[in-house]
Formats: structure tokens, C-alpha cells, sequence
């Protein structure tokens, strides 16, 4: 039985755990156990950390060039060679930083400028525009959860701890205790009850949040920054931070996303995620390299996402697993699970965390198309970025300092919000939503009128359409607006940004015959 | 009648570095060198406050994981049914550790008789994170820097690594430190079973009388006790002698003691006792709707058996809007004959639900009710032990 340290990477919170390997002693199949002596998490995990050992029993990738299995070094040849035949603006690099290290950053970062590329996206370039350069830290940097233990009020600004991050819920839970008013701004309430105060808002309505900005004086509020953050929700964020006397703690859905910005660095004229994908639509991008990231699985909409990768001349892709992309790569290049690699990540709250393996394999892919480092040689360029003399997981290493900052009071409108009959359908979001492979809820929660209205009983399902798009989806009845619909697994519903969509819901009818029989 | 002596290692490095002679580590190490075992499922310490369970057939990965290890509140249960159910098996049990063991057997899930219990005594574990907050707030050390930790006359002691590299020891009575929310675990602090009387050896250094303190107090409560301790004797790894009266007077005044300060640890642990009846159903229900159905409680459990085929995850469905789910309801009233609080599953909780405190309410009253204390005996059966009142109900139906 070999037991192995290591750190979920379902989000950016970036919880302890051991993985002990199967009675059996098949090499993909393992248990997870908890360390009670994590840091972060005290041994706990959510229900996506203890079943996570699934996540690690996905398919491989195979090292592959046109679809014809090959030998590692060749693809890699292939894919530098490739690469080296494009021209730098035709280039784009993506790393949705869930199980890339820092040091993997570092080196991708090296390997796109060996090109002369600056289309790489760690999936949030696009905040860092447009924004007063002192409220970068907001989006670089999160907060110790001591800090929301400590808080005397907290807002909840459509945060549901329990479902978006729920090794946070112990934490405003714990704040509570200690006499904290718990606030929250959202769609709908909690089922749970953990606000003292609720202030329910439409989805047609963000703007009305501006009314009341006094309610967020003297607080700590809690959001959440994703590549579907609405750009115009997260300026309202900050700019209720900014003219309050208040902090803004941003969590993220990618474990390494503090890594990515900090050691990664960040130029604003570095394209976005979805900037890439409309210059591969345009046919401005014709090269795509992704490190350890499944697009299509982590993008909404994702037939949308292979359709748009299809139109590129040449798809790279590093992964350790196959992702629905994978049979229309180019060059596929197989690396390490990240259990396995070598490297740090920073969490959420600034600490580096050492992911426990020892594996070199998705590092050294990189490093030899580019620079030819060593590990040694590129982590301590990260230790030296992040200002680190040693790593200990007991440590704060990056601190982030409160600094005011001024912001235009911002427009929050969208059109396609505005009006009309129908339903809005909001993605609760988890990390299960955000990884694919290990299945989630199979029903969406509406209000009891909905279910009235649509004559629905136990145990039927609704159909939830948008346009050509459907999902079918059973239903749980919850204390909701009329019009809302909460979804925490992914549907072929596309949202546009702000994880909320306008659709239609009906009961679904049996439709064949034998279907009707077991209606 | 048990029989009880005073042991130890006659390998002066396993003596020196066991916690109390290294009668233990002797006694597993002989068993794997000898064949008796197959396997040894031991703790091995990465630091004061944390250890890993190793399963090894190499005597010295046994050797490496001698001495005693307070900061890492492991049961080992689940490791012997996943890993070791069908192998010959030595381990160290704390009387949590072994009750766990004995109702897995209850359930078919291990066999006994392949399993040898070296029970060790237990006034309790500590959460690796508090103590590396008592540590710093109350010992004053750099929690980095405790190299060591034992728990005797009623006091922690840590023991750091100065600059230079001397060692200082500083001790801390226990009640002082508990009072002020350190200390042992609240599931350890109310557990009156203090020796494991239902291993196969009982060890620990109650009733080792000073001046003897590289010994090890031995009981020995089953025949593949005496087994295992012949074979450690018969191939020179460990030395006995008689152990005195007074030596088994005073161990057993400990154990009286403990369970003394276990009961009433237990009182002032329970707030629920103090809340009125609507107060009560309130607590529960606070508790038990922040539940996010993560399982962990039901994996960690080292006396469910039930694994995926369990009427909590069968009968639950999320889609039901109760604040208290069918699964934590089933649990609770499935494990009520069973529970042997341990604290597992609350040491693993995410949402930090007072599980052992809610399951105690409701398990210990029903225990009392059914004169049964779950892992004390393998031969007494969960009285709601469903299989078992199947087989009775068709049996008087012939």
C-alpha cells in the first residue's frame, strides 16, 4: 500500500489529501484518504476531493502525430517543429491553471516567448483591462481563510459556499460563530439559511446593487472571478470595494491561479481565453497549444468549442488524459497525472504548496522545445518570482496588501437580460462543473409555482430549452423566484457571461411508446 | 484470568526509540522475521503531527515506525479490511482501532482469527492542527521545531530542538491545556474505554513502576496474545518478567481514573443536555442541514460495512427538500447499536457537524437501553444487526 501526499485540484482553495493506491495495486485506480495535518483544509474535503480518486481513473493520452501513435521525442519534434513553422500572432497558448504548476507556467510562459507569442491565457487576461493598476492584487491575490474567520461581516455576493467552494462554508460558518452578520446578495436564497440577511436581486436588476453599496461598508465580501464572469459584474465588484471601507476576496475555480498571474506574470496585451477562441473562429489564430487543460470540457457550450478548433491548421495538446479534443488534435503529447508531477502551486490564500510527486514529464515536454532547463533552474526562477527562500505549507509565503484605489461608478446592463417570458437558468458552479469526469447532480432546483405550472409530479423531468440547444434535466423543489432555475451540473445551455441564460422550461413528455409505458 | 507483565525489546535501538521499551515494535518485528505474520500495519511518522499507515512485510519499516505518535488520530480499521482481510496480519490497536476491527468481523468483513491485536492503551489523540496550536500558544515553541511529544502523569510533553541542536522538553497539564479548547480530541476526551480489552495484548506504561520506565506493561487477554508474545519470546526479540501487584494496582487506578474524568468530560462536552426539547430538534436540525453529502463520514466510519450498497446513499435522494436528509437519519439510526465514537467522521467533516456528539445522544442511550457496548467482544452480536434478526424471524417461522 503506497500512500502519497498530494492536493486536490478541484478549485483554487487547494485542499490536502493522501492517495493510497488500490488493494489490488492497479496502477490507475486508487483511494483517496484524508490528512487530518493539511494546512488548508484540516483532512477535510468536499464531495469532489473524496471522489477523487475517479477524476485520476480517466483514459490516458497517448503521445500521438496526426492520429498515428508515435514515440514521445517525436511528437515533440513534430510539435516544435510545427510550431516553429507559424508565425507568432497565428500562435496561442492556453493553460487553465487546475493542474498545472507553477513551474509549468514558468515554462510555458518561456516556450510561447522562444515563439515571439503573447496569445497565452491562464482564462482571466481580460479582467486585468480596464482596471486601475492598484486593484490588480484583487485578482492576483486572495486572502488567508484566518481572514474570513476573523471577519465581523461578510458578504456573500453570489456565493454559495456550500456548492461554489465548500471547504469556505466552515470557515463563514466559523466567522458566524464568532458573532459575524453574515449578508447575501444573490438570485436566491440560501437553502441552508447561513445569511442573518438576505437581499434577493433579479437577474435584470445587478444594477439596483448600486442602491445598496451602504450594506457593504466595513465588510468582507466574497465573490467569485471565472472566464464567465460578466466583465461589467466584476467592475461592480470593485468598484463597491472600492468606494466602501471594505475588502473583495475573489475565489477561483482553477486550483493554480494564483500561480499563474503571480510567477506566470500577466501583460494586458496578452488575448484572453475567449479571445483566442473568436481569433480561431476569425481565422486570425491557426495554432493552438493547450497544457493541460480540456477546453471543451470546461468551456459551457462545448460542441461550440470543437466546432471552433476544428477551423485551426494545427492543434497541439499536453494533457495526461483524454479530452473531447483529443481525436482532432494534431500532435497529442502525454504527460504525468498531476498527482504524479514535480512542482508548487499557490492556493487561494497565498500559501505554496508542494503537489508531491516527482515526476518531471509535462515540465521537461515544455522545457525541450524551449529553454532546456532543468527543474532545479526553473523553480527557483519561481521561487525567485514569488519572493519564496523555502516552501512550507504553514506559511503565507504571498501576502497581498489592502490598497485603495478609485473606480468609475460602472453600467451594469446587459440587453439579452432585459425582459421577455421564460425562465433564467444560473449555473451554480463546483468543482465538478469545472472538471470533467466525475458525474454530478442529474436535476436542476426550481420554485414550487414552476412546478405548478408545469403540472410536473415526482419523479418527472423537465426539458430546458434555448434555442436549438436542450437539456433534460429531474428537478428538486427549492425556495426560489418563480422565474429561476439553479443548475450546478453543466447542460448544452449556454450562458452568456455571468453563468445566467434565458431559456425555456417544460415538462418532458414521453415521447415513445415504450417511453410512455414507464411514464 | 489475563495474565500481565512487565516487558521489553532486547534490541537496545528498538527499545530506545519505542515509546516504552519497544515491547510493540518487538513483538511485530519478531512476528514478520519469523513468519507468524504475513503483514504489519503500522504508523509511520513523517512528524510530530502527522503519520501515514504503512503496510509492510519488512521488519525494519516496523522498526522505523517505532514509538508512540499522539498528533495523527488515524483508525486503522479500514485499512485491514481494504487492504489486509485475507492476510495474517499483527497491528497496534488503540481501544478505538480494535473495536473498529471487531465489529468489521461481526460483518464478515475480516477474519479474526488472522488478526493479531497489540493493543495499546489510550488516553487519547490530539488534531495534528491544534497541536501545532498549542504548541506555539501555549508551550511558546516554534511548532516546526517539536521533534517529540508524549502524554504521562497527566501532562503533554513536547519536546523541541533548541538552536545547536539541544533538546528541551516542556510539559503542560492536560486539564489546563483542555480547558482552554486544546488538548485531546473531544471524542477522546469522552471515551471511557481506555485499555483495549479486546485485542489480543493490552500495552502501554500504566503500571510500569518508576524507575522502570524502558518497559512496557503487557496484558495478555487472548489465546493469540499469548501466541504472538511466545513467538516474540521463543525468537529472542523480547524479554518479560512478572508484573508486580502494585504495578497492576496502580494501572488499574489509572484506567479508573480516566474513565472517571471521561465521564465527566462527557457532561460538559454535550450542550445539547442543556436545551429545551424544541431546542434540541432545533440543534439537530442546524447541525445536519450544512450537510453537502460529501460521504466521507460513511468512508471513514470504521464500523459501516455497507460501502456503495447502503440503504443512507439507497434511500437518499437530494432532490428531497428536508433540512435533515434521509442519509444523515439513516446513519444515525443505523449506527446506534454500533457507533464506537471514535470521532472519524467528525475529524473529516467539511462543514464541521458535531457528528460524534449527535451520534453519541442517540447511540449511547440506545446502547445503555440494549446492555451492549459495540467492539468489546466478537461473540456479542449488534443487537439490531439487521442480517442476524432476519435470520431469527425465519428461523421462528419454521
Amino acid at each position: 500500500m503506497k500512500v502519497i501526499s498530494s492536493i486536490c485540484p478541484g478549485c483554487s482553495i487547494g485542499c490536502g489529501l493522501y492517495l493510497a493506491e488500490s488493494k489490488d495495486g492497479e496502477a490507475n485506480k486508487m483511494r483517496v484518504l484524508h490528512r487530518k495535518n493539511a494546512a488548508v483544509n484540516e483532512g477535510k474535503l468536499c464531495k469532489f476531493g473524496t471522489q477523487l480518486h475517479t477524476y485520476y481513473e480517466r483514459e490516458a493520452l497517448n503521445d500521438t502525430v496526426d492520429g498515428s501513435e508515435v514515440e514521445q521525442k517525436e511528437a515533440i519534434k513534430e510539435a516544435k517543429g510545427r510550431l516553429k513553422g507559424m508565425k507568432p500572432d497565428e500562435l496561442a497558448f492556453v493553460a487553465l491553471p487546475g493542474t498545472v504548476t507553477n513551474e509549468e507556467i514558468v515554462s510555458l510562459v518561456a516556450l510561447a516567448s522562444e515563439f515571439g507569442c503573447e496569445n497565452i491565457s491562464f482564462g482571466l487576461e481580460r479582467f486585468f483591462r480596464g482596471i486601475p493598476e492598484e486593484a490588480r492584487y484583487i485578482i492576483e491575490k486572495g486572502l488567508p481563510f484566518s481572514e474570513v474567520e476573523k471577519a465581523s461581516r461578510i458578504i456573500l455576493l453570489f456565493v454559495d459556499p456550500f456548492v461554489h467552494y465548500p471547504l469556505l462554508a466552515r470557515r463563514v460558518l466559523k466567522a458566524k460563530k464568532k458573532g459575524a452578520k453574515v449578508v447575501e446578495v444573490s438570485f436566491a436564497k440560501n437553502e441552508r439559511g447561513i445569511a442573518d440577511e438576505t437581499v434577493l436581486v433579479e437577474p435584470v436588476g445587478l444594477e439596483r446593487i448600486k442602491e445598496k453599496k451602504d450594506l457593504f461598508e466595513d465588510s468582507l465580501i466574497i465573490g467569485e472571478l471565472t472566464p464567465y464572469t460578466d466583465l461589467q459584474f466584476f467592475e461592480l465588484m470593485l468598484w463597491l470595494n472600492a468606494s466602501t471601507s471594505s475588502r473583495l476576496f475573489l475565489l477561483k475555480p482553477f486550483l493554480n491561479s494564483t500561480g499563474a498571474f503571480l510567477p506566470g506574470g500577466n501583460s494586458k496585451r496578452r488575448k484572453d481565453l475567449f479571445e483566442i477562441i473568436d481569433g480561431i473562429e476569425r481565422g486570425e489564430i491557426k495554432a493552438l497549444y493547450l497544457l493541460e487543460t480540456d477546453l471543451a470540457g470546461a468551456m459551457l457550450g462545448d460542441e461550440r468549442v470543437t466546432k471552433t478548433v476544428s477551423k485551426l491548421d494545427l492543434l497541439i495538446e499536453q494533457n495526461a488524459f483524454r479530452t473531447p479534443l483529443s481525436s482532432t488534435a494534431d500532435i497529442t503529447i502525454s504527460s504525468e497525472p498531476f498527482f504524479m508531477k514535480r512542482g508548487t502551486i499557490v492556493n487561494i490564500e497565498g500559501r505554496v504548496l508542494e503537489v508531491g510527486g516527482q515526476s518531471e514529464k509535462g515540465l521537461q515536454i515544455t522545457e525541450s522545445m524551449g529553454k532546456g532547463r532543468t527543474y532545479e533552474e526553473v523553480h527557483e526562477e519561481v521561487k525567485r518570482k514569488l519572493g519564496l527562500a523555502e516552501i512550507s505549507e504553514f506559511e503565507l509565503a504571498v501576502k497581498r496588501k489592502e490598497r485603495s484605489f478609485e473606480m468609475a461608478e460602472p453600467k451594469v446592463e446587459i440587453e439579452e437580460r432585459k425582459g421577455g417570458e421564460g425562465y433564467f437558468l444560473w449555473y451554480k458552479t463546483n468543482p465538478f462543473f469545472w472538471n470533467n469526469g466525475i458525474q454530478s447532480k442529474n436535476f436542476v432546483e426550481i420554485s414550487p409555482a414552476a412546478m405548478r405550472k408545469l403540472g410536473l409530479f415526482r419523479g418527472d423531468e423537465v426539458v430546458i430549452v434555448q434555442g436549438e440547444r436542450k437539456g433534460r434535466m429531474g428537478f428538486k423543489i427549492s425556495e426560489l423566484p418563480d422565474y429561476l432555475i439553479l443548475s450546478e451540473s453543466k447542460m448544452s445551455i449556454k450562458p452568456f457571461e455571468g453563468l445566467i441564460a434565458k431559456v425555456e422550461m417544460r415538462r418532458r413528455d414521453c415521447e415513445t411508446t415504450q417511453e410512455k409505458i414507464n411514464c | 484470568m489475563s495474565r500481565c507483565y512487565l516487558a521489553w525489546a532486547k534490541d537496545e535501538r528498538i527499545r530506545e526509540k519505542g515509546a516504552d521499551g519497544g515491547f510493540v515494535t518487538a513483538t511485530l518485528v519478531s512476528a514478520l522475521e519469523t513468519g507468524f505474520i504475513d503483514i504489519a500495519l503500522v504508523v509511520a511518522k513523517k512528524s510530530v503531527y502527522e503519520g501515514i499507515p504503512v503496510l509492510t512485510s519488512n521488519p525494519e519499516v516496523v522498526k522505523e515506525c517505532a514509538g508512540s505518535l499522539h498528533g495523527a488520530p488515524i483508525n486503522l480499521t479500514k485499512y485491514v479490511v481494504e487492504y489486509a482481510a485475507e492476510k495474517r496480519i499483527g497491528l497496534p490497536t488503540k481501544p478505538c482501532d480494535a473495536r473498529g476491527i471487531i465489529e468489521q468481523a461481526k460483518r464478515r468483513q475480516v477474519n479474526l482469527d488472522n488478526i493479531f491485536m497489540i493493543g495499546l492503551n489510550c488516553g487519547g489523540t490530539l488534531h495534528p492542527l491544534r497541536m501545532r496550536e498549542m504548541a506555539a500558544d501555549f508551550y511558546g515553541l516554534d511548532p516546526d521545531s517539536v521533534v517529540k511529544e508524549e502524554i504521562k502523569e497527566g501532562k503533554i510533553f513536547l519536546v523541541s530542538k533548541e538552536a545547536g541542536g539541544k533538546e528541551k522538553e516542556t510539559a503542560i497539564k492536560i486539564d489546563e491545556l483542555e480547558q482552554k479548547g486544546y488538548g485531546r480530541r473531544d471524542a477522546c476526551k469522552s471515551c471511557v474505554t481506555k485499555i483495549p480489552t479486546s485485542s489480543d495484548l493490552a500495552c502501554g506504561n500504566w503500571g510500569v513502576p518508576k524507575g522502570e520506565e524502558k518497559k512496557t506493561f503487557v496484558e495478555v487477554l487472548t489465546a493469540k496474545g499469548e501466541a504472538i508474545l511466545k513467538n516474540a519470546i521463543d525468537s529472542g526479540y523480547v524479554c518479560i518478567e512478572e508484573a508486580p501487584g502494585e504495578g497492576i494496582e496502580m494501572r488499574r487506578k489509572i484506567e479508573a481514573g480516566m474513565q472517571k474524568l471521561a465521564e465527566s468530560w462527557k457532561e460538559r462536552i454535550d450542550e445539547v443536555n442543556a436545551l429545551s426539547r424544541s431546542g434540541r430538534f432545533d440543534f439537530y436540525v442546524d447541525a445536519l442541514k450544512n450537510c453537502i453529502h460529501c460521504g466521507a463520514c460513511k468512508e471513514v466510519c470504521p464500523v459501516c460495512a455497507c460501502e456503495k450498497e447502503a440503504k443512507c446513499l439507497d434511500m437518499n435522494d437530494e432532490r428531497d427538500s428536508y433540512a435533515i436528509s434521509m442519509y444523515n437519519v439513516l446513519r444515525i439510526f443505523h449506527l446506534m447499536d454500533s457507533c464506537i465514537h471514535c470521532g472519524q467522521c467528525e475529524d473529516v467533516c467539511p462543514v464541521d457537524i458535531p457528528l460524534t456528539l449527535i451520534q453519541r445522544r442517540f447511540s449511547e442511550r440506545m446502547q445503555r437501553h440494549l446492555g451492549y457496548t459495540p467492539g468489546m467482544s466478537v461473540d456479542e452480536k449488534p443487537p439490531l444487526y439487521e442480517t442476524e434478526l432476519r435470520w431469527n424471524a425465519e428461523s421462528m417461522m419454521k
